[in-house]
């Protein structure tokens, strides 16, 4: 929703004498957007218009009708109002209203500004990466830059850095409609109206959207490959797939809580003659070995190390269970876990894990489980270990080329196929 | 004088159970619910995936009731391997005559009532000897000795992995075999049935006319969909977000097949069957034959060709201008005169019916299709709006490219 003339005319209705919806304007603006934006045609294409005089300028609700007002067209030259087409499908392309009900139920955001803050840094988020290259920006629409905030960042991070204020004062009345913010307006036909879309034919059209970006990924700004790649695949927080990987390494066979042959079972009482397995608890040892070379910051190794503790903890694993190796080009440190909160990570120079390997493997009792936090700028063992293994690895931007001082041909392999590789952050 | 008092008071106390337990319900469509259903009834092995409490026990319950199965619920988590694979009896000579695993009384209650629905639930939270057990009992049908006839159904039960407390997960050739339901609570429902109203579904009927339609249609479906696209065919899961999940194999998208089927046959909406085929070959491959499904069922241009006055577009933009394509490629592919016109009035009723930014590119490459000595119907000079519309667009676009220009200089 673009603010264009607020405040000066400002209000929805101004009482302009057109009064019938000049559609010639409004689908040649929709050509033209579908024209620089061939990949959003589909998701353009579907929308279904309604001509509405209570909507301040163009709407769009959560079954992907387009709400527009006459005034509205009548006073928008037909390239901003393609800017509008754009800004309105990405609302619905990005599930601004299922994201909106999802984090006001996740921070408890019930206030009656909250809906407006929502539709605000929705608007943030499409406004900072959609314009330009054959598409204009409509007058006056919300940037980051309005709120004195930094571009290119989601709406739920934008969401918790600005408040109502005199700032935000003269978009007191945006209103992009319950598309963007899932909050249901009057004027809407809601979901019993004609021509709405179903859960199933919006995800039919988001997922014919983002194979058309991906399978021409060269002509897409990347805020849309992004959001291509992620709309059927949401990255799941590496907390929790570093949380199964490492519980699911920690409690299989020959660790954890599993039946045995090595007592009988208390049944076997009443099966004279016959060995039936008991339940023996056998908690895992988990040993860390972790790459302090000069790559992984401190800040990454500690809340990774943190929650590697805290999850084997959480298995059974007891603290003296848990030891953690500090790994660069030779292992410095065999600490078991006994203060937690204190392990001293030397090291800073090259890294070669395969030592940290050799010695978690070389403790007695042998670990159950070898956890290994790194960024994966090292050699790996060549065979597998003899027991579980997980990697946490430390995401680099892409692109970004190690160096070898003595072999600049040197490219590390990644980490290989018997561990299991969990990406961090 | 003192055991009437008290009596009397556990009476009050039933008096308020009841009052509390009088509930009325509503109907109420749940796709869900349909999608189990609809599962059950192809007999395939179902996984519902849900927190433990969200009402998995009551959904089973309905659907039983409905199905007029009798509901056995096992779970799994407070029973030991030896009661899915069988107890040992010793006889008098195991030498002899071996030794014989002994099923537990619910699976021979079963077994000899020949039909149920059998419920493993808390699939999860077993320890791994049992879930192995647990597991064999869901593909094999086997409880030690014992075989559980076809009229039996099975549904397990298990929490999301990132909840489970030990990290339970299935192997990519186990979660291969399941149709993978994620189970969630409706916020209304809840609220409305603790109120007193809980909702009452009416579960899909398989219409028996149907079925050799619904066959045909789903092997055309699948088949079209793969022979289009090889690569679907056999994907093993690669990363740590989609482990434990389903993924498209041979075998799954035979699953897949028999749930279009069965959709088809029950006359089940297509948010129904995008549950089960999406839990079925997963998110990407399940989308990709939804959008087949949905690209059948496009009204076929050679029709709309014969009898363009009578001719009915889809009401959805993106449909009704794929459609419109779709009518151009079959002049293309088989030009003549006269299916050319009904090309153009085709594009005057859409124009009459719809938007018109849809019929520009479809007129533009119709346009392109003219030979030399065919003459241009008197329908095009209705589409005269469409050119200066493309004009209008056009003009714009040149706007904005010279303001980009000046901006850069």
């Amino acid at each position: 929703m673009t603010t264009t003339g607020a405040p000066t005319t400002g209000a929805p209705t101004t009482g302009a004498p057109t009064d019938t919806l000049d559609r010639d304007k409004l689908f040649a603006a929709r050509l033209q957007a579908a024209r620089a934006r061939p990949y959003l045609a589909t998701a353009l294409f579907a929308l279904h218009t309604v001509e509405s005089r209570r909507v301040p300028t163009m709407g769009v609700d959560r079954y992907w009708r387009c709400y527009v007002s006459p005034a509205f067209v009548a006073r928008t030259p037909v390239e901003e109002l393609a800017g509008v087409w754009v800004h309105e499908v990405s609302h619905l392309l990005r599930d601004h209203h299922g994201r909106s009900d999802r984090v006001a139920r996740q921070r408890g955001l019930t206030g009656p500004g909250d809906r407006l803050r929502m539709n605000i840094a929705a608007d943030c988020e499409i406004n900072d990466d959609v314009y330009g290259d054959g598409l204009v920006r409509p007058k006056g629409v919300v940037q980051p830059s309005t709120l004195g905030l930094q571009p290119g960042e989601l709406m739920e991070d934008y969401l918790r850095r600005f408040g109502l204020g005199s700032i935000t004062q003269y978009l007191a009345w945006l209103d992009c409609g319950s598309g963007a913010d899932g909050l249901d307006r009057d004027w809407e036909l809601g979901p019993e109206g004609a021509h709405g879309l179903s859960a199933r034919e919006q995800d039919a059209v988001r997922f014919r959207v983002a194979q058309g970006i991906n399978g021409r990924p060269g002509n897409v700004p990347k805020g849309w490959q992004r959001w291509a790649e992620e709309a059927f695949h949401p990255p799941q927080p590496w907390r929790e797939l570093l949380g199964a990987a490492v519980r699911s390494a920690a409690s299989g066979a020959g660790a954890g809580e599993d039946y045995t042959y090595g007592r009988p079972s208390r049944r076997s009482a009443g099966l004279p003659g016959v060995v039936l397995p008991s339940l023996r608890r056998t908690p895992p040892r988990v040993s860390v070995v972790i790459d302090t070379s000069g790559s992984v910051s401190d800040a990454e190794l500690g809340s990774a190390l943190l929650e590697v503790a805290a999850i084997s903890r959480a298995v059974g694993g007891r603290r003296d269970l848990v030891t953690v190796l500090a790994c660069d080009a030779a292992t410095r440190v065999v600490h078991p876990l006994c203060s937690a909160e204190g392990i001293p990570l030397l090291g800073g120079g090259g890294t070669d894990l395969r030592t940290g390997f050799a010695k978690a493997l070389r403790t007695r009792p042998r670990p159950d489980v070898v956890v290994v936090l790194t960024d994966g700028q090292t050699p790996w063992p060549k065979a597998q270990p003899a027991c579980r293994t997980v990697v946490g690895l430390f995401t680099r931007e892409r692109g970004r080329r190690t160096w070898r001082e003595d072999n600049p041909e040197y490219t590390p392999s990644g980490p290989p196929a018997w561990a299991r590789v969990v990406e961090i952050g | 004088m003192p055991t009437t008092a008290k009596s009397s008071q556990l009476a009050v106390a039933d008096a308020l159970t009841a009052l509390l337990r009088d509930t009325a319900t509503e109907p109420r469509p749940d796709i869900q619910l349909e999608a189990l259903a609809l599962a059950v009834a192809a007999d395939l092995p179902v996984l519902l995936w849900g927190e433990p409490g969200i009402g998995k026990t009551a959904a089973l319950t309905q659907l039983a009731a409905s199905l007029d199965l009798p509901l056995t619920t096992v779970i799994a988590s407070v029973h030991e391997p030896s009661d899915f694979s069988g107890l040992p009896v010793v006889g008098d000579d195991p030498a002899e005559h071996g030794i014989p695993m002994a099923p537990p009384d619910w699976a021979v209650r079963l077994v000899r009532a020949g039909r149920g629905l059998l419920f493993l639930d808390e699939l999860s939270t077993a320890p791994p000897a049992v879930q192995a057990a647990l597991l064999r009992l869901v593909l094999e049908r086997r409880i030690g000795s014992l075989r559980l006839p076809p009229g039996v159904r099975i549904v397990a039960a298990a929490n999301p992995r990132s909840s489970a407390a030990d990290g339970w997960e299935l192997s990519p050739p186990l979660a291969n075999r399941f149709v993978h339901l994620q189970w969630a609570h409706d916020h209304e429902v809840v609220v409305r049935g603790l109120g007193g109203i809980w909702p009452r579904t009416t579960l899909p009927r398989l219409d028996p006319d149907r079925l050799p339609e619904a066959v045909e249609f789903a092997r055309r479906a699948v088949c079209g969909l793969l022979a289009a696209r090889p690569t679907l065919v056999h994907r093993l899961p690669t990363t740590e977000t989609r482990r434990g999940g389903a993924w498209p194999s041979p075998r799954s998208w035979d699953m897949t097949l028999n749930l279009v089927a069965f959709s088809v046959a029950a006359g089940s909406s297509r948010d129904v069957l995008s549950l089960l085929v999406r839990g079925t070959v997963g998110d990407g491959p399940g989308l990709e034959l939804l959008a087949s499904l949905d690209r059948m069922d496009l009204p076929d241009p050679e029709e709309l060709l014969a009898d363009p006055a009578g001719a009915v577009l889809p009401e959805r933009g993106d449909l009704r201008q794929a459609t419109l394509d779709g009518v151009v490629a079959a002049v293309r592919a088989r030009p003549d005169q006269e299916r050319w016109d009904a090309a153009w009035a085709l594009l005057v009723r859409a124009l009459e019916t719809g938007a018109p930014d849809l019929v520009v590119v479809p007129a533009t490459t119709l346009a392109a299709l003219r030979r030399e000595d065919w003459d241009v119907p008197a329908a095009v000079e209705h589409l005269a709006g469409v050119v200066s519309l493309s004009r209008r667009a056009d003009r714009a676009s040149e706007r904005v490219v010279r303001a980009e220009a000046k901006a850069g200089r």
